[in-house]
């Protein structure tokens, strides 16, 4: 073999490890416990999201109506993005006072410099004009987006994701979070 | 005879034979449906039986209990608490016809507001049945009202005060069943049926119920699970179970300040699980086109065909529409998702229930394959 042709192998193989290693690092955004999951709009899809981690072996608790105090400690917070009629029904609040809550809990988070993750579960029942005020709310101040594809139809959530150069991963069914979200937080 | 004496005899003879074929036509709709029982069943009872005043009214109702003779939990599936969705209906007669218990107990009434079967809504342009080929026959079930029948309540109130919680509804809701709980022995006919539910959840213990519903495709709760607070873990991971069939669904909390409906009363007042699921029904929408018996059974509307292709709909909508075997597959498949959850969460209650026709079963063989 002519010393040329080596050379070209040798920087094949270089240049193969140098993007792999790129790609593998981006796959790999790291988070660490203890975790919060909050909802953002009230959706049911909270209890979901608490199933996931269940499933993940990641402890987290899950608080739907979660203030700045329960930030406490916190080193991940978990915004599950979504509106429920019913779910506001339950909570006893109206959309304008979720609204609020949402935004000053986000904030007082990025204040404390606090990981933020937005999970987006229920497809196209969670989206639409209702919902979408609280999933762009979330998913602009998020490092990572977990979102189920049918509620990415139209490109939403990619394309926040590349406006903001925020992380995204998009799973097929919501039991395909599992594996994803443990990755999260592999030490 | 005089001409004028020939004519007015004529317009007599129209207007008597009119009036005839017209009150043929609504007795019709207090002809009870033939519902034929499986070899599942084991005993029937009446409604009345849980509550003596509804003997003799067009609100009393068959209820078919499915009993393996096994310990186990008992389970309680109800159609027809509004009955112009005949999906959750439907489902109910397919579990009578088809269905048996392996462990447990299962009480199904597939037309609990019995009321509401014997008239349609008015200016809503329905057909008062729908045809299914089974087997053997033509099939024909009615296809009612949302409410109980106005005669038996009239009039209504201009509030409905709801009791005993006192919140204030829309005077046509005093007819609305699943806005009736608890209920009360002395109260409208609605809450008569409502009353004799809540003693039969509490007279044979259920432990798990079902109340089958549909709404239009526009409205944002569709596919949908409602459950109380207690039982949510459990729906969550019929969710999970139902995402892996490829059944999407929405998982919804129970408001608890909303009163009178079957998944916060029954779940406030007795030790029962209670969970309400939704299908997407073309017939009860605003868009829809013809309504006919061709939409309850095909549930093909061009018009929202066209809502899906510019994004106006929360669900899924293409040209096979949402036929009734589907409506039905979903709501089967949900109740045995959520039966098996609930025995991961209580494994000391069992219910198993065989004979049930699989989704893709249904989907590709019709109902009638399941009805006697
Ligand atoms: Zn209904």
């Amino acid at each position: 073999m002519k010393r040329a042709q080596v050379l070209m192998i040798a920087a094949t193989l270089l240049l193969l490890t140098a993007v792999s290693t790129l790609l593998f690092s981006q796959s790999k955004v790291k988070f660490d416990q203890p975790v919060l999951i909050t909802s953002a709009g009230q959706s049911a899809d909270v209890t979901i999201a608490g199933m996931l981690f269940k499933k993940a072996n990641v402890q987290a608790r899950a608080i739907s109506l979660a203030k700045a105090s329960d930030l406490e400690g916190i080193k991940t917070l978990v915004v599950v993005a979504g509106f429920s009629s019913k779910g506001l029904g339950a909570a006893g609040i109206s959309r304008e006072q979720e609204l609020d809550r949402v935004k000053s809990l986000l904030a007082a988070a990025q204040e404390k410099k606090l990981k933020i993750v937005t999970f987006h579960l229920g497809g196209k029942a969670r989206r639409g004009n209702q919902s979408d005020d609280f999933n762009k709310m979330a998913a602009e101040v998020s490092s990572y987006l977990l979102v189920v594809k049918q509620g990415n139809e139209d490109q939403f959530f990619s394309k926040l994701a590349a406006e903001k150069k925020i992380a995204i991963e998009l799973v097929d069914k919501i039991a395909d979070a599992v594996q994803p979200l443990a990755k999260m937080f592999e030490k | 005879m005089e001409r004028h004496h020939i004519v007015a005899l004529c317009l007599l003879i129209v207007v008597a034979v009119v009036c005839t074929l017209a009150g043929r036509e609504f007795l019709k709709m207090h002809e009870p449906d033939e519902i034929i029982p499986g070899q599942g069943v084991t005993k029937i009872e009446n409604l009345s039986t849980y509550f003596g005043a509804l003997a003799g009214m067009s609100s009393d109702t068959k209820v078919y209990i499915l009993d393996s003779g096994r310990p186990g939990a008992t389970a309680l599936v109800l159609g027809g608490t509004h009955p112009n969705e005949p999906a959750g209906f439907m489902t109910a007669v397919v579990l009578t016809e088809h269905a048996s218990a392996r462990e447990g107990r299962l009480i199904v009434i597939p037309q609990v507001c019995g009321s509401g079967f014997t008239c349609t809504d008015p200016l809503e342009g329905y057909p008062q049945s729908f045809s299914v080929q089974s087997k053997s026959k033509m099939r024909t079930f009615r296809f009612g009202a949302r409410g109980s029948n106005p005669l038996t309540e009239w009039p209504d109130p201009l509030v409905f005060l709801q009791y005993p919680s006192g919140q204030q509804l829309s005077g046509n809701e005093v007819r609305n069943l699943n806005r009736s709980y608890p209920g009360r022995p002395d109260g409208t006919v609605t809450e008569r049926i409502a009353f004799a539910v809540m003693q039969l959840i509490e007279r044979e213990n259920v432990d798990i119920a079902f109340d089958l519903h549909e709404a239009a495709p526009e409205i944002p709760i569709i596919n949908a699970i409602v459950t109380h607070e207690k039982g949510k873990d459990a729906a969550a991971s019929a969710l999970f179970t139902l995402e892996s069939e490829n059944l999407q669904y929405a998982l919804e909390m129970s408001p608890p300040n909303f009163h009178g409906l079957s998944h916060r009363e029954w779940g406030d007042r007795s030790p029962v699980f209670p969970y309400l699921m939704e299908t997407s029904n073309p017939i009860q929408g605003r868009l829809r086109g013809k309504t006919n018996e061709a939409l309850v059974v095909q549930g093909v509307d061009q018009k929202y065909y066209e809502a899906a292709q510019i994004g106006s709909m929360r669900i899924t909508y293409n040209l096979e529409g949402e036929p009734l075997a589907r409506r039905v597959g979903r709501h089967l498949r949900g109740v045995q998702a959520l039966l098996g959850a609930y025995m991961e969460s209580m494994p000391e209650k069992r219910i198993v229930v065989d004979n049930v026709p699989a989704y893709e079963q249904i989907l590709e063989r019709g109902i009638g394959e399941y009805l006697h």
